[in-house]
């Protein structure tokens, strides 16, 4: 009979483990032939002291330092259910609690606008009369102001000239302070030119 | 209202797809799955620990901001060790004169040849965190690893420390299967002879 030694990709598929077909005439010549089985031997101790090697860990600081790096793009949807979610509590307690809460407070609110609802004119006659009071109010404030300002003079001018006089009064305002803001610049360009 | 959910638990392609839809927890825990393996693999390429903190911090990056083009029928780790590896022999690459010093000529086939044609790295002067790392990986079988040729070295790793089949690696490594399998031959008959040799 023929005898010879193990190849050295029948010895990788003994150390790989392998169970397929013709793998165990490799095995049984392994056991049987005393040099290959002192070869094998000293294979194995590679591949086991390999499967030991230890897996080295980085600094704690990896996985932030690459997050600071990463854009992560969150969808507005889950943006939006995630904040929901970290409002929520995490005990059943506190959650049935929370939602006791949520239902009084919604039917409080709902309640209120079904009351509004129904006493529409009452709230349209208190909302007129306080608009005309809140009116009154910046109107005087306005006129006092001028008088402070300018004098009588100028608020009974003003009222005898009506709107067509406040609006050549707000027109000319305009223009002047236009005109003001163009000779700065001018003034500023040429002073830049000069330096 | 359902629990939280429970990423640890759910497969690579899952926390995947979590995370193409924006979800941060989702990036950490790829982060937090793969730092050690991915950070072993490089450390073990380049010898170097602040090196390889950098270069895997790099790797990731590249693969979080790049998440949307992974295709769901290739393995997350496989994508994942292929970038770490080209960013490590990348790196080797730049550094062709110590790799050249520490590996020896890429044409030497035996372990006497490698050794014949290799500097004796540790003739350098070393700091004390060269020590350390030394230490680190100091013992004989890191020492020979760090001799083999840096693609002999990334099989044999992929191989017996993460536990990949031949075809994730040829697959990893853009690799024949053919020429993943005389590597990992290659490297464990020269890793045979170092071992052997450090003995003595």
């Amino acid at each position: 009979m023929n005898y010879r030694h193990l190849l050295p990709e029948e010895f990788d598929l003994l150390l790989d483990d392998e169970v397929g077909f013709g793998v165990a005439p490799l095995r049984e010549h392994a056991r049987e032939c005393a040099q290959c089985r002192a070869q094998l031997k000293s294979a194995r101790v590679v591949v086991a002291a390999l499967e030991e090697l230890p897996r080295f860990a980085p600094s704690f600081t990896l996985a932030d330092r690459v997050m600071a790096q990463v854009p992560v793009f969150v969808p507005w949807h889950v943006a939006a259910r995630d904040t929901v979610v970290r409002y929520v509590p995490r005990s059943r307690p506190a959650r049935l609690a929370a939602a006791g809460l949520a239902a009084a407070g919604g039917a409080t609110l709902t309640g209120a606008t079904l009351w509004l609802a129904a006493r529409g004119d009452l709230v349209a006659f208190a909302t007129n009369i306080a608009g005309n009071h809140l009116r009154d109010a910046a109107a005087q404030a306005g006129r006092d102001g001028m008088v402070a300002l300018f004098g009588p003079q100028v608020v009974t001018t003003l009222q005898q000239g009506g709107l067509t006089g406040l609006a050549l009064i707000a027109g000319g305002f305009l223009l002047a302070a236009a005109a003001s803001a163009f000779g700065l610049r001018a003034i500023a360009s040429s002073a830049r030119r000069r330096s | 209202m359902p629990p939280a959910l429970d990423l640890a638990n759910l497969p690579d392609a899952d926390v995947v797809a979590l995370a193409q839809r924006g979800r941060d927890a989702a990036y950490r825990e790829l982060i937090r799955r793969y730092e050690r393996p991915v950070f072993s693999l490089v450390f073990r390429m380049v010898r170097d620990r602040e090196l390889a903190e950098d270069l895997s911090q790099d790797t990731f990056i590249k693969v979080l901001q790049h998440i949307d083009r992974y295709r769901p029928e290739f393995k997350f780790s496989s994508w994942l060790f292929k970038i770490a590896n080209n960013v490590a022999i990348d790196h080797l690459r730049r550094r062709q004169l110590d790799t050249v010093s520490m590996d020896g000529s890429p044409h030497a086939m035996t372990s006497d040849a490698v050794e014949a044609t290799s500097f004796d790295i540790s003739s350098r002067d070393e700091s004390a965190l060269d020590r350390m790392e030394a230490r680190e990986l100091g013992s004989a079988i890191e020492t020979a690893i760090a001799q083999l040729r840096p693609e002999y070295r990334a099989c044999i790793l992929l191989r017996h420390v993460e536990d990949k089949s031949y075809e994730e690696i040829a697959a990893t490594l853009d690799l024949p299967l053919g020429t993943v399998k005389t590597y990992i031959h290659r490297a464990r008959h020269e890793l045979r002879g170092l071992l052997e040799h450090l003995k003595q």
